[in-house]
């Protein structure tokens, strides 16, 4: 009898094949609504596509955070699900920076300060130069892609190369590039979030905003890495290489996220509420008018209390049918998030739902284009790093190694390799 | 003190090796015994799913701990600030909901950690002063290098000769009674 409870027999892999037309259909269908909404309105054009462009940009961060994070713990559970990672982290280039395009050409309209005649009788402008310049505002975008890029790139070369020879000296080098990574990541990812989002309300300043930004990021990214991860174990593509414990993983980071984006939150809110200084609480009194303090609402409940009580539960982590939800749910979520962030701007009386489509039309085309180019980088290369020498770590075997703590010695491992052995019962 | 006079708590089964630890636990469970429990000098990867154990129920301790601390500190706060002794303080309002979470967080934080230790205590049954393995001689191999695995004579399955027999042959090198 061996160790392990009789796995059950497999299920057959999940057929795909209907889904393939999505991503042009998701293109098709949002880029009549983009065009239409480019005609009928182009500044509800300009925020809707703001509002969807952090929304995908969260994505391409989170996911390069979680390859940086994996090499800065020397992790080994998540190697299998490295890989898709790096690729979701490309996804900064070339389609995130197309996709700004349309900020950087309609930046002027969207961005009031940008609008001010003379910053320097503007006090709240005039104490943030040179950062709210024009020549800032387009130098903070190239240096933050560049960056982002940079990474992204490296980060995922080192590991394709590693794919060929498996040596060890690609994870010390993803380890160093992620060691000064992790830095300009922070630095890059709270100028992107305060000049492109913050900005849009330049009057009104919190130092927490970044990370508020941050917190929503990895958590939505996780949303979406327990899916894809879920969806490419069913496929089979995974199978072999995934053990329960990387659901269990993704799933509990998920909820450390959950806790600490509303810890993040729930602090810019608190301390702007306990000091209430006019200049700060104005953008917190627009957002508890009309419909937006129902936004409010949802974002209490719905991106934290729901998800943290659901995700309360270890075995509910393990569960498909339980976190499939939960993770289209961190989408919902995290736009609402944004949506609560940008809109209040030009509809400082509620959410806009009769633009509402505009915003869906976005997300569908930048979606689909996204999805497209994340399908064929997935396609093109081997679906996890298959010579990383912790692989077989995240399988969940053990490796019989001397190591500078058991003296050189092998004791004791190998009476727990016969744990394992189906018939070994004696020494 | 004669061994008629004396009431047998349960067997206790000697191995040498955690694979046959495990799998004679696997057995045990397999066949649904109850009341056992395994002895090991290290934790044993495998060992809970090998005895069947289900999920530890402290969970619900802390829970209940949790949100008991969370609605006290809010209930708390309210009472004092807002309903036996109405202050203004910096213009806001008598009971915040924002104001009162950073203590009641707090409250939940502890209670939720009396609840998960005092539960895993009740749960444990401890503290208790003694415990029948304890005189048990070998026993304190388990702290070495041997492995044990005690079925109680309180098991709905047990039967003295049948368990001996069974744990015999699971691959026990040595099976003894233990007195209570």
């Amino acid at each position: 009898m061996s160790a392990h409870a009789p796995s059950p027999p497999l299920p057959p892999p999940l057929d795909l094949s209907r889904w393939r037309s999505l991503p042009n259909r998701l293109i098709g269908i949002g880029a009549v609504g983009v065009l239409l909404g480019l005609v009928l309105n182009p500044l509800q054009f300009g925020y809707s596509w703001l509002t969807v462009f952090m929304f995908f940009l969260s994505l391409g961060l989170g996911a390069l955070f979680l390859v940086m994070v994996h090499h800065l713990f020397d992790a080994g559970w998540s190697v299998p699900i490295r890989r898709f990672c790096e690729h979701l982290a490309n996804l900064v280039f070339p389609w995130l920076l197309i996709f700004f395009l349309p900020i950087a050409l309609l930046a002027p309209k969207l961005y009031g300060w940008m609008q001010v005649a003379d910053p320097h009788a503007d006090h709240a402008l005039h104490a943030k130069l040179p950062l709210f310049t024009r020549p800032g505002f387009y130098l903070v975008a190239v240096l933050c892609f560049a960056i982002w890029t940079w990474l992204a790139r490296r980060l995922r070369a080192a590991s394709l190369a590693q794919d060929q020879d498996g040596a060890a000296r690609h994870t010390l080098r993803m380890r160093r590039l992620s060691a000064g990574g992790i830095f300009l990541f922070a630095l890059t990812l709270t100028l992107a979030a305060i000049l492109w989002m913050k900005g849009l309300m330049y009057e009104w300043f919190s130092t927490m905003y970044g990370v508020y930004y941050f917190a929503g990021s990895v958590w939505m990214t996780l949303g979406t890495v327990y899916f894809i991860t879920m969806v490419l174990k069913r496929t089979g593509t995974l199978a072999p290489v995934l053990h329960e414990h990387q659901f269990y993983f993704i799933g509990s980071l998920m909820f450390a996220f959950t806790v600490f984006y509303a810890y993040i939150h729930f602090s810019q809110y608190f301390i702007i509420w306990n000091a209430n200084l006019p200049e700060e609480t104005f953008w917190y009194v627009l957002r508890e008018k009309g419909t937006w303090w129902y936004v409010g609402l949802v974002l209490i409940f719905g991106h934290f209390f729901l998800p943290f009580l659901a995700m309360l539960r270890i075995d509910l982590k393990l569960s498909f049918a339980w976190m499939t939800p939960l993770c289209a749910w961190t989408w919902v979520m995290h736009y609402v998030d944004m949506a609560f962030n940008v809109h209040p701007v030009l509809h400082p009386n509620g959410y806009p739902f009769h633009w509402a489509w505009l915003d869906l039309a976005c997300a569908a085309l930048m979606g689909g284009l996204l999805l497209r180019a994340f399908l064929k980088e997935f396609a093109a290369h081997p679906p996890y790093p298959v010579k990383d020498p912790r692989l077989s770590e995240a399988m969940g075997y053990v490796v019989v190694h001397p190591s500078p703590i058991s003296g050189g010695d092998l004791d004791e491992v190998d009476e727990l390799n016969g744990a394992v052995e189906p018939n070994g019962g004696t020494r | 003190m004669s061994e008629s006079v004396s009431k047998v708590y349960g067997l206790i089964a000697e191995f040498e090796t955690p694979a046959a630890t495990m799998r004679a636990a696997e057995q045990l469970r397999d066949l649904g015994f109850q009341r056992w429990d395994v002895f090991s000098p290290y934790p044993v990867h495998g060992m809970d799913q090998a005895m069947g154990l289900k999920n530890s129920k402290v969970g619900w301790f802390s829970f209940i701990g949790g949100a008991t601390g969370y609605t006290l500190g809010m209930v708390m706060i309210w009472w004092m600030n807002a309903a036996d002794y109405p202050i203004v303080v910096g213009g806001k309002p008598f009971f915040s909901p924002f104001s009162a979470f950073p203590p009641s967080y707090e409250l939940t934080i502890l209670l939720g950690a009396f609840g998960a230790l005092f539960g895993m205590l009740f749960l444990n049954r401890l503290p208790r002063l003694h415990h029948p393995l304890l005189k048990h001689r070998r026993f304190a191999l388990a702290s070495h290098d041997r492995f044990f695995i005690v079925i109680e004579t309180a098991d709905p399955k047990y039967q003295p000769e049948a368990t001996r027999k069974l744990l015999e042959s699971l691959g026990s090198t040595r099976v003894e009674p233990v007195e209570e």
